[in-house]
């Protein structure tokens, strides 16, 4: 027995404190210690087999419970949801009971099931703890705006108490849900209030420059440079959001016709890495600036620059796509804990190194892109489990075969040393020598106890005492008759002393003798058996792996496919997202050359002006 | 010449918001990532398609991974000579386990060094299954020898025996650690499985 310091439930979805639990089946304890290591996979397995053996029943419900946490931990959450709904419904205690909900909540948001995320946290019946609690509001308030009901998702998060992160996440949610439903200017207050905020970790700050960003924009697309200045300039010079920001505070001058300042920002994102599409934009912004202060020549050499730069980004985009398309590169993003079964909280953290990666960087942020990989990671996982049971199943025939083998070749000699064994006249025998003991006994027969020398000099005496010549009625024939009498009376006294012991233990011997042909007849029974059953044995395994071995075949063939599928979904966002870039890039190539044929256009009417002018 | 694309301001927010954040409260770990609802809806139908179509092969491969693992212990651990042997530890002030070595009839069979993430899996309650063996029915002597830190963080080597008898059908030992508080050491029992 072993006393658990606390439930199973100590893991994600767990309770602070809780009463000690007591594992009493091995196998309940085996299945936590893989759970604990977050090893979901063969905690399933372990505790599948062990309830299929019945080795759970100290840990029934419990169990029960256990595998639907591990289903969900796993991400198995359509079987995890069966699990709870069935459990759930009654004898759970409550907090546990509201605490799945909400992680069977969060699982489906995640991956866009929102009518069942809306259904788990509709189940919810009591209050969260404190932090799960404020995310519970928040998931129900982006279901609200997920579907459209504005009015419900701003009532929600209109009056969020306190200053946490929370509060301020909510302020941003809020902004969302207004603008969706054409409340702008209340929106734009509300970026503004976040944007002025003073946010007191990273997170936070993070987004504060998001809505600051979000509202300078706003305000330059509706010609309020002066204010979208105002909101960029709060946004940090180190931050993620600058280049974007630099940019804005650029076109907010440029918007008043402050070329020469504009000029000051765009300059500093020309150094910038060209992927970044505020820096594409910078290449362009800079000669149209230059051109708007006559800066000509100057202007078209950047244009010339640009156009340049976005040819080869274009190229290594290009590059990049038949890359991914090769279908290589998502091999790269499992390499990170590959061996690992962790299932939904596993996300990948690190793209693989490769020209390609820095495309989609921001890829990775993305919910549909993460569960895809997730999806991705876990078929691989189930592909390599599969690889390694067909290597172990081809052993295991080969090990039945050997062992059949080994049985068929013994069998023949087995079988000839059991019929030379005559069990049954060995028992004949003994019992022979049972009732030869019992006359023994009762005829107080020492002489057949007697040991081999005393038995020999009983044949000499007897035989002496037979001799004619003793009969002679001489005094030396009577003194030999009295010493062959005394020799007698001497033999037959050791042997009337030792009968009682001698009868004892040849008895104790004989019982022995019948407890060792007990034991053979015993043992002659299981071989008997083992020869009858073995066979069925081999044959019953011989079958399970004959019908195993195609299920892994034919699983690994579906699995196959759809890793294929999954692969080529995952292939389908990223393609998306290069060639997007692409696009954008070859829509500012257009406008450099447009701009470019323009300056040589204006130059070349000027200089023919000019030259006009001079000739006249 | 150049121009910026003009959209209305309500639009612009609308288009920005959606692509940076909306889901910034989902998690402190994905703040910053763009939520389904942006996401385009055939996307999102594929998306689930593929889902459930790995949740059902997850489904059947692990229900293939429990025939097969019930297969391999049925060959390579018959029923009849079965002897399981399991590691557990409780509480654990006075003892972190590093290795476990156990001998059977005095044959080593079994030397596991425990990883940290597998003894805090032990300490929060899991039953490791160090080792199976098939032994043949009668008297049989385990030694089992525990190594790890003790009490002041000094090594420590303690050694414990059991004979036990195996009959006919499976049989489960455990090798326990529990403090002995009184003592403030360690203790290392084992015993058959109750």
């Amino acid at each position: 027995m072993l006393l658990l310091a606390a439930g199973w439930y100590s893991s994600a979805y767990a309770k602070e404190k809780r009463e000690p639990t007591i594992v009493k089946d091995a196998d309940f304890g085996e299945v936590l210690y893989y759970f604990y290591q977050e090893d979901y996979f063969p905690a399933i397995v372990r505790l599948l087999a062990a309830r299929e053996q019945s080795r759970l029943e100290n840990h029934d419900s419990e169990s029960e419970l256990l595998l639907g946490g591990l289903y969900l931990s796993y991400g198995h959450h359509l079987r995890a949801a069966e699990i709870f709904e069935r459990l759930l419904a009654d004898n759970v205690d409550p907090e546990i009971r509201d605490r799945t909900w909400f992680f069977l909540a969060k699982i489906w948001q995640q991956r866009g099931y929102m009518a069942e995320s809306q259904n788990a946290l509709d189940n919810i019946q009591g209050e969260l703890p404190k932090g799960m609690e404020s995310e519970r509001h928040m998931m129900q308030a982006q279901l609200l705006i997920e579907r459209g009901d504005y009015d419900q998702a701003i009532a929600l998060l209109q009056d969020w108490p306190g200053k946490s992160e929370w509060a301020s996440y909510a302020q941003f949610n809020l902004g969302v849900a207004m603008v969706r439903s054409g409340r702008v200017e209340a929106a734009a207050q509300i970026l503004d209030n976040l944007g002025g905020s003073d946010p007191f970790n990273e997170e936070l700050t993070s987004l504060r420059d998001k809505a600051n960003l979000a509202l300078g924009y706003a305000y330059l697309q509706d010609q309020q440079p002066v204010a979208a200045k105002s909101a960029l300039q709060r946004v940090r010079l180190e931050g993620p959001f600058s280049s974007k920001a630099l940019l804005g505070v650029g076109w907010a001058d440029a918007e008043e016709a402050q070329y020469q300042r504009a000029l000051v920002p765009w300059m500093e994102l020309r150094g910038r890495d060209l992927l970044d599409p505020a820096v594409q934009e910078a290449m362009l912004a800079v000669p149209y600036a230059m051109a708007k202060l006559n800066s000509i020549s100057q202007a078209a050499d950047h244009y010339l620059n640009a156009i340049e730069a976005f040819y080869e980004e274009s190229n290594r985009i290009d590059e990049a796509i038949v890359k991914i398309e090769s279908g290589t590169l998502f091999d790269g993003f499992l390499a990170e804990d590959r061996d690992s079964s962790a299932g939904w909280l596993w996300r990948l953290n690190n793209l693989p190194e490769g020209p390609e990666s820095r495309y989609l960087f921001h890829l990775m942020a993305a919910n549909e892109f993460q569960e895809g990989l997730k999806n991705y990671r876990d078929l691989a996982y189930l592909d390599r489990n599969l690889d390694e049971w067909q290597e172990s199943i081809a052993v295991y025939r080969a090990m039945l075969e050997t062992r059949k083998l080994a049985y068929e070749e013994r069998l023949p000699m087995v079988e000839q040393s059991l019929a030379e064994a005559d069990l049954d006249g060995m028992a004949n025998r003994k019992l022979e020598h049972d009732a030869q003991l019992n006359r023994i006994e009762q005829s107080n027969d020492a002489l057949a106890l007697a040991t081999t020398e005393q038995f020999a000099l009983w044949g000499e005496i007897t035989a002496l005492e037979r001799n004619p010549a003793l009969n002679a009625n001489i005094p030396e024939a009577a003194e030999v008759r009295d010493k062959i009498a005394m020799l007698k009376g001497v033999l037959q006294w050791e042997l009337d002393k030792e009968f009682k012991v001698r009868l004892s233990k040849a008895r104790k011997d004989l019982q022995r003798t019948g407890e060792a042909l007990v034991d053979t007849q015993r043992s002659r029974r299981h071989v008997d058996e083992a020869m009858r059953v073995e066979p069925m044995i081999f044959e019953g395994l011989t079958a399970k792996v004959d019908g195993l071995s195609p299920r892994i075949d034919s699983m690994k063939q579906r699995v196959e496919v759809s890793m294929a599928e999954q692969r080529e979904f995952l292939q389908g966002i990223a393609v998306d997202e290069l060639q997007a870039q692409r696009e954008r890039l070859d829509t500012y190539t257009v406008q450099a050359r447009f701009a470019l044929a323009t300056i040589y256009d204006r130059s070349s009417t000027a200089a023919n002006a000019e030259a006009q002018g001079g000739s006249q | 010449m150049f121009k910026k694309l003009t959209i209305g301001l309500a639009t612009f927010l609308l288009v920005w918001m959606a692509s940076v954040s909306a889901v910034v409260a989902q998690d402190a770990a994905t703040s910053g990532s763009q939520m389904l609802a942006a996401e385009d809806a055939a996307s999102r139908e594929e998306f689930r398609s593929l889902d459930e179509n790995v949740q059902d092969l997850k489904k059947e491969v692990l229900d293939l991974n429990r025939d097969l693992f019930l297969l391999e212990e049925e060959l390579l651990f018959p029923a009849n000579s079965q002897v399981a042997f399991f590691i557990s530890l409780d509480v654990g002030e006075y003892f972190d386990l590093d290795s476990v070595n156990i001998k059977i009839d005095g044959k080593e069979v079994s030397n596991y060094l425990y990883t940290r993430r597998e003894v805090k899996a032990l300490l929060r309650g899991g039953v490791h299954r160090v080792h199976m063996a098939n032994l043949k029915v009668g008297d049989h002597e385990l030694v089992a020898v525990f190594t790890g830190e003790g009490p002041h963080i000094r090594d420590y080597r303690r050694g414990a025996t059991l004979n036990f008898s195996k009959g006919i059908g499976a049989k489960y030992v455990e090798l326990e650690i529990t403090d002995r508080v009184e003592k403030q050491q360690p203790e290392f029992v084992i015993k058959e499985w109750e």
